[in-house]
């Protein structure tokens, strides 16, 4: 229930407000792979996978990109429970806690978490976009620039609500 | 056979995940997929109506500006006027009462609102409130009062997908005005105040600030529509070609209202050129 609520808000933020914003033509933030960075850690890799496939089709029904933000989010959602894995402590995060966070993983891991998957993620999409264009500068300036973005964005987004997750 | 089923079902989710990729891969890619998959655009009903409630909104802080560039059309329409002129010479009489039996109607507008809009990624969409109902089509050019704005791309009922002239795959068919050589437009992906003009051969003179024109050589759109004016051009000593650096007519961040271009007689060209042989 908490996740379809933050689900639709992060599509609408997305669309209606990071979208609409210019703020340089080589900084693109994508904020609303926060939803698939955040779902359960006891969620299984199928249902993980669809709940991606979900949210990349919803942005790319809006932004007219026909797949490209499917196909990152069905990558970074194939590689997150491997990056949990490598991440997690002695006995996992399974045991005790139910969802990534600031607080069930710590700042440090988390942050390493959330910037990997972040880069992935803008790895797949500014390629698939520049794909045919052939500009190495410009999709590596691309790829950089609205990763630290989108991930300080991320980051801003824990902050926020870290106090209530702490309860 | 067993052991395959256990492979399999160990491997599952790495299957999974391929075969969504996959699935995702080939939407990226069947270009032509795209205008029969209306319900994956922004026409569908439920963003395109989400998109006009926010421009609802959006729409009172544009219409200063939205306003002037009507007001600046309609002065243009009225200079063309031909009430507007003195006629003393006689024939100018004999042309307003001529009645050319070939005068059929080409092209017919339609006015459509601007929903949404993007000038930020490298593929730029708009979304229009006028689609199949307002017998809206694919391939219709589409215009604002300023100048050229895109092509349309695919239609739902109500609602329209155009390409935005601000789109790495957008090539639209340009003429210099002052020495009539033809070319072709596209968007370098950078500014969107900004376009590229390519093919013109190097001989050419090439005067900055003339302004570049539709060609009317495709069915989309009519001749003579502003594109946008030279503002400087590189010359490459490998290249037999001018790369024109033209500064767009059309302002995309303020865009509100367009014209869509229906051309009456372009399914007969297509016809006829396609007809013709090709060697």
């Amino acid at each position: 229930m908490k996740n379809m609520i933050r689900f639709i808000l992060l599509l609408l933020l997305q669309v209606f407000v990071l979208n609409k914003v210019l703020i340089h033509e080589f900084v693109n933030p994508y904020i609303y792979i926060l939803f698939i960075l955040l779902l359960p850690f006891n969620l299984p890799r199928a249902a993980l996978l669809f709940c991606a496939l979900l949210m990349g089709l919803s942005l790319d029904a809006f932004m007219n990109t026909m797949g490209m933000h499917a196909a990152a989010c069905v990558l970074i959602a194939y590689i997150r429970p491997f990056m949990i894995n490598i991440l997690s402590p002695q006995g996992g995060f399974e045991a005790t806690q139910k969802a990534p966070s600031v607080t069930t993983m710590g700042w440090a891991p988390f942050a390493l978490y959330a910037a990997v998957l972040v880069l992935i993620h803008h790895i797949a999409y500014f390629s698939l976009e520049v794909f045919g264009f052939s500009n190495w500068v410009y999709l590596l300036l691309k790829i950089l620039l609205s990763s630290a973005v989108s991930f300080g964005l991320i980051m801003l987004y824990e902050m926020l609500f870290y106090p209530r997750a702490g309860k | 056979m067993r052991n395959l089923i256990i492979f399999i079902r160990r491997y599952f989710n790495f299957f999974l995940f391929l075969v969504i990729e996959i699935i995702c891969l080939i939407l990226v890619f069947r270009h032509n997929l795209y205008q029969r998959a209306a319900f994956l655009n922004s026409s569908n009903k439920l963003s395109g109506d989400l998109y006009r409630h926010y421009n609802d909104v959006q729409y009172y802080f544009h219409l200063r500006i939205t306003n002037d560039s009507l007001a600046h059309e309609n002065a243009r329409l009225r200079n063309q006027l031909l009430a507007d002129f003195s006629l003393k010479d006689t024939s100018g009489e004999k042309i307003m009462t001529i009645k050319d039996s070939t005068g059929e109607r080409k092209y017919r507008y339609i006015t459509a609102k601007v929903v949404n809009n993007s000038v930020n990624t490298l593929m730029n969409y708009l979304t229009i409130e006028r689609g199949s109902k307002d017998s809206i089509a694919p391939n219709m050019g589409v215009i604002s009062s300023n100048g050229v704005v895109g092509i349309v791309r695919s239609v739902s009922d109500h609602y329209a997908v155009v390409l935005s002239l601000l789109h790495k795959d957008t090539r639209i068919s340009a003429r210099l005005t002052r020495s009539g050589n033809f070319g072709s437009v596209r968007w370098d992906g950078r500014n969107p105040e900004m376009a590229t003009l390519t093919d013109i051969p190097r001989n050419v003179k090439v005067y900055r600030g003339d302004s570049v024109v539709t060609s009317g050589y495709s069915t989309i759109f009519p001749e003579n529509i502003l594109i946008g004016y030279v503002e400087g051009f590189t010359e490459q000593k490998a290249s037999n070609f001018h790369t024109i650096r033209i500064r767009l007519a059309t302002n995309f961040y303020k865009l509100q209202y367009v014209y869509v271009i229906d051309n009456l007689m372009g399914e007969e060209q297509k016809l006829l050129e396609q007809s013709a042989p090709h060697e």
